[in-house]
């Protein structure tokens, strides 16, 4: 009984420090560089889907881009996509919605995010990683040539991960902050 | 009753050696950022400093002796332009321009990154992009972008090749980073590229 006790303080312990260790303290001035380089993805994310659903860039140009978007996420995160017309919500795979995304049926499509902003602010989590959550707000404006058109504003909330990492350049390791998106969860959509 | 004693003794201690840790550990950061600053300046110099006035700026750091592996590492890189540099006297030449342009300079990689982010169209944009590629010694030349350094503490982006950066201010069209390091190889083209956030 007495050797459980002291095993389980062992781990208790261990487990503990593992954290200390983990959580890295940050300073206030390298936080606020973390919480824009976040925000920086975030921002780089909507230029890239503007270009992608954008019917003037060429299709090898389109391809290229949705290589760097896809990049900007985490394995597996999903990307919703509303309508007006409808009250479902429509979940895709990270690739998957970049192809949609740049093969709707318009003759010209207009994406603009903006105001975006953390409603969230980055926490650190017991691992190390920082975890927040940024909004949205989406444009999209679709016309064909027939007449046909569709416009809406969709509010949407993409969850981010912070993780630091280190590579080998040069012959020497470098420290380095990962920023990953994680799913983008539709919270309302408008005219 | 005893054991709280205890503790109040032993936690007013710790907050004293923490203060005291905090400072040692501040100060040890600013002489690493200072030994730093001068293994870059042997690096990154362009001719305005004696081959023996390196080796005395290397020294005095090597001195120091920083058990730090970043620092470890600017010292092997400016061992090895010294020793470069001993070699070509030697042999009386040049150590490193061999281009006939010669290598490139800070603000022109820094007009170059504007260039392309404010390039009118894709094909101007894409046009930048291959003449600026011919300064680097490949399209994987990777680039470092510094985001934060405070209190001797260097936050580096996720590191990415010369390629992707490129396209990435075409992409983004904003170009918010400035060099900060350059590396060259022996034909006077870029091997590593440093940048800091604006």
């Amino acid at each position: 009984m007495k050797i459980s006790v002291i095993y389980i303080c062992l781990l208790f312990i261990g487990f503990a420090s593992f954290s200390a260790r983990a959580q890295e303290d940050i300073s206030p001035e390298r936080k606020l560089a973390i919480d824009s380089l976040a925000l920086e993805k975030v921002r780089d994310l909507s230029k890239y889907i503007s270009i992608i659903g954008n019917k003037d860039t060429p299709f090898s140009e389109a391809n290229r881009v949705i290589d760097r978007a896809e990049e900007l996420f985490a394995a597996g995160a999903e990307i919703g996509v509303s309508s007006l017309t409808t009250n479902e919500i429509t979940y895709y795979q990270v690739r998957g919605y970049f192809e949609h995304l740049m093969a709707l049926n318009y003759d010209k499509v207009s994406i603009k995010w903006y105001d975006i902003q953390y409603i969230s602010d980055l926490e650190q989590q017991p691992d190390g990683t920082f975890v927040g959550v940024i909004t949205i707000y989406q444009r999209f404006e679709g016309t064909s040539d027939d007449g046909l058109e569709y416009k809406d504003t969709t509010k949407k909330d993409i969850t981010v991960f912070v993780q630091k990492k280190e590579t080998q350049i040069g012959g020497r390791i470098i420290d380095f902050w990962d920023v990953l998106l994680g799913d983008i969860r539709v919270a309302e959509t408008t005219t | 009753m005893l054991l709280l004693c205890a503790f109040i003794a032993f936690g007013a201690g710790g907050c004293k050696a923490k203060k005291e840790a905090r400072a040692a550990a501040e100060a040890r950061a600013e002489r690493i950022a200072k030994a730093r600053a001068d293994l870059l300046s042997v690096i990154n110099d362009q001719g305005s400093m004696s081959t023996d006035e390196k080796e005395e700026i290397v020294q005095g750091v090597k001195d120091m002796n920083f058990q730090d592996a970043e620092i470890q590492s600017l010292i092997e890189r400016a061992e090895a332009i010294i020793a470069d540099e001993r070699a070509a006297a030697r042999l009386g030449e040049d150590r490193t321009v061999t281009t006939e342009t010669g290598p490139a300079s800070e603000s022109d990689l820094n007009n170059l990154f504007r260039n392309v982010a404010s390039a009118r169209n894709t094909s101007d944009a894409n046009s930048q992009i291959r003449n600026a590629l011919d300064m680097f010694a490949s399209s994987e030349t990777p680039v470092l972008i510094i985001i934060s350094q405070s209190g001797g503490q260097t936050d580096y982006d996720e590191p990415t090749t010369i390629n992707k950066y490129l396209n990435y201010l075409k992409d983004t069209k904003k170009s918010s980073d400035e060099v900060y390091n350059m590396v060259f190889d022996a034909n006077g083209k870029i091997k590593e590229l440093e940048l800091i956030k604006r």
